[in-house]
């Protein structure tokens, strides 16, 4: 487990912006304090609103159901922004718009 | 495998007879509180029976929640499922849009119960608080109106598989309104109603 006070850096490809994400926070959280309208909706791993291809790096996920994200998703590179915490530097796509 | 088949037509047998019994009280009353409050009692008293819900009859999540119909009715009916949810499985305060009841089978989840109190003017903005909570645990459950909003959490070290019923199947769900705090936000999921 990475340390709480370990921060990495995350570049999120669709706003072309790379912004800095503690280990203890979420890629969504980081996002939206960093002023990024990343698409999301329940932010905590139901709905897959923020469904995001997470092209490099390593994330670990908090619980999520599986209706969001299923194994063979999570197998060929999708992630959660509202549930993944980076644990390397990342960088990351999301594959979708909310809904307001 | 024999008394496996029958645990399963006896769960059929009793779930059909759970919604009969929903639909009756519907046709006579209307979903009012009371009658909410009515089928949560029905619902806790089949979670109840649990011998007809054993756990080698429904798979695990892949990942931390899972859904297993029940008896899920056509069109504009209503949707009965057994849900199992990990310990840590959470869900932001939400209105589903749809009335609901739960009722525990084994395991724990708490449920938060806000208000709205904000005047919605604000788009993509909105203001909660918190008005209550339940436990919902065996012997319980917890019902809400169309529009009430609730947060959900399992607790403890075991996964909490309950009994859910919904005005409205899961596939033609309306649209589902999720509140965030911590960012002062409402954000929506697209409506199922028109879903085949």
């Amino acid at each position: 487990m990475a340390p709480a006070n370990k921060t990495f850096q995350v570049t999120i490809r669709n706003s072309g912006q790379t912004i800095a994400c503690a280990a203890d926070r979420t890629i969504l959280q980081a996002a939206i304090a960093a002023g990024i309208d990343y698409p999301y909706a329940c932010a905590t791993g139901n709905c897959a609103t923020c469904i995001s291809k997470l092209e490099e790096g390593k994330v670990s996920l908090l619980p999520h159901g599986d209706a969001a994200l299923g194994k063979a998703q999570l197998k060929s590179g999708l992630t959660l922004a509202c549930r993944a915490r980076p644990r390397s530097d990342v960088t990351i796509n999301w594959l979708a718009r909310a809904g307001r | 495998m024999s008394i496996r088949v029958d645990v399963a037509a006896q769960r059929a047998r009793a779930c059909k007879t759970f919604m009969a019994q929903v639909h009756a009280t519907e046709a006579k009353e209307g979903i009012t509180p009371s009658t909410l409050h009515a089928l949560k009692l029905k619902l806790v008293a089949l979670a109840k029976r649990s011998d007809l819900f054993p756990m080698a009859d429904f798979a695990m999540p892949q990942a931390h929640g899972r859904s297993h119909p029940l008896l899920v009715e056509e069109n504009d009916g209503h949707g009965l499922y057994l849900t199992i949810s990990l310990p840590g499985k959470e869900a932001a305060p939400h209105d589903h849009g749809i009335w609901c009841a739960n009722a525990a089978i084994s395991g724990r989840e708490r449920h938060v119960f806000y208000r709205r109190t904000d005047d919605g003017r604000m788009s993509g903005s909105a203001e909660i608080a918190q008005v209550g909570e339940v436990l919902v645990e065996p012997g319980n459950g917890m019902v809400m109106a169309d529009h009430d909003i609730h947060s959900t959490v399992v607790v403890g070290d075991q996964p909490a598989v309950s009994l859910a019923l919904y005005g409205y199947a899961l596939a033609r769900f309306p649209s589902v309104t999720w509140f965030h705090p911590e960012f002062a936000s409402v954000r929506a999921t697209p409506s199922r109603r028109h879903a085949a």
